[in-house]
């Protein structure tokens, strides 16, 4: 550190960046120590699910999307088992939940939500936003999808159904959106570049102008 | 009676169709604290410790007070230690203690960088 060559030039300057850690920072710390004390995980293991989950992002569900649009018996085993469709790219599921794949159509647009909680398809989409585990989406996804929809700027048409999945402890959903129209010379992994979190949960489509 | 019969009918939790206010498109990077604190929910459902449904109902078992007012990730590491109260896993004097020791260590690390 280049902070005691600086000192004498700064005798009052702070070195530590870190603000005292608060109550629940304190806390966690002191729960997962004393699990460790008594050998019930180990310190590894938390530092690897760290680095699990930092590897989780919205970009692992593009690619599953992408290659749906692009191969379709790939799209019919995914529909089918969505779980085993996405393990088939090589996405691993680390929680033990299944995932059920939702088509958006002509006729058929998907949401999804989380009613009671968080529950989200963590293994392919990373964590979920703030806005998915906050009351207002979790109230109102249930019971007025389109104008939920509409404060995202998606207006679905009328003769369109909208269907809304309330996500479990044991089942997540992912929404498979529409391929946009005038992608028909894209390739793999361009279509991938379009699709967005937000499309996959289904509060957007996908558009060609979006990207990540 | 009738005024209290919806505590009843839905748990903190059970907000689903109920009238709530426009979204807003809130987010935020995790503290490094609460990925720690998620990677450890992780890691206890790995070990069959505390599966996703207990940490819910513990949540909920927090109350509507503490739900309203803590955050998301304040509102798991509280009920975590709860349901690990309850198991026997840990005490809450342990717990107490442990966290006195784990402020202490960071005073003291604190002065050691301190000139």
């Amino acid at each position: 550190m280049s902070q005691h060559g600086d000192h004498y030039d700064h005798p009052h300057a702070e070195i530590s960046h870190s603000e005292r850690p608060g109550y629940y920072d304190i806390m966690e710390t002191a729960v997962r120590e004393l699990l460790i004390e008594k050998r019930l995980f180990g310190a590894d293991e938390i530092r690897r699910q760290i680095e699990v989950l930092d590897s989780r992002t919205p970009a692992l569900g593009a690619k599953v999307v992408a290659r749906a649009w692009v191969d379709h018996e790939f799209k019919a085993r995914l529909l089918a088992n969505g779980r085993a469709g996405c393990e088939e790219l090589g996405i691993t599921f680390y929680d033990d939940t299944q995932l059920i794949v939702l088509e958006n159509t002509d006729t058929v647009h998907n949401l999804i939500v989380c009613t009671l909680c968080s529950c989200y398809p963590r293994s392919v989409l990373g964590l979920p936003p703030d806005w998915y585990k906050l009351k207002p989406y979790r109230a109102r996804a249930v019971s007025e999808p389109r104008a939920v929809l509409a404060e995202f700027g998606t207006h679905i048409p009328d003769d369109v159904d909208v269907r809304v999945s309330d996500s479990t402890a044991l089942v997540r959903y992912l929404v498979l959106p529409k391929r946009p129209d005038g992608t028909d010379d894209y390739r793999e992994e361009q279509l991938a570049a379009l699709v967005t979190r937000d499309a996959m949960i289904g509060v957007i489509p996908v558009s060609v102008g979006d990207s990540q | 009676m009738t005024e209290t019969k919806h505590l009843l009918n839905r748990l903190p939790n059970d907000i689903g169709g109920l009238p709530a206010d426009p979204i807003q498109r809130t987010d935020h990077e995790l503290e490094p604290w609460e990925k720690r604190c998620h990677a450890l929910a992780d890691v206890l459902d790995f070990h069959k410790i505390l599966n996703t449904e207990e940490k819910r109902r513990g949540v909920e078992a927090l109350g509507a007070e503490m739900v309203g007012k803590l955050s998301y990730y304040e509102r798991w590491i509280a009920a975590f230690a709860n349901i690990l109260f309850q198991k026997g896993i840990l005490t809450p004097s342990e717990l107490a203690r442990k966290m006195d020791e784990v402020a202490a260590r960071w005073e003291s690390d604190g002065t050691e960088r301190s000139p």
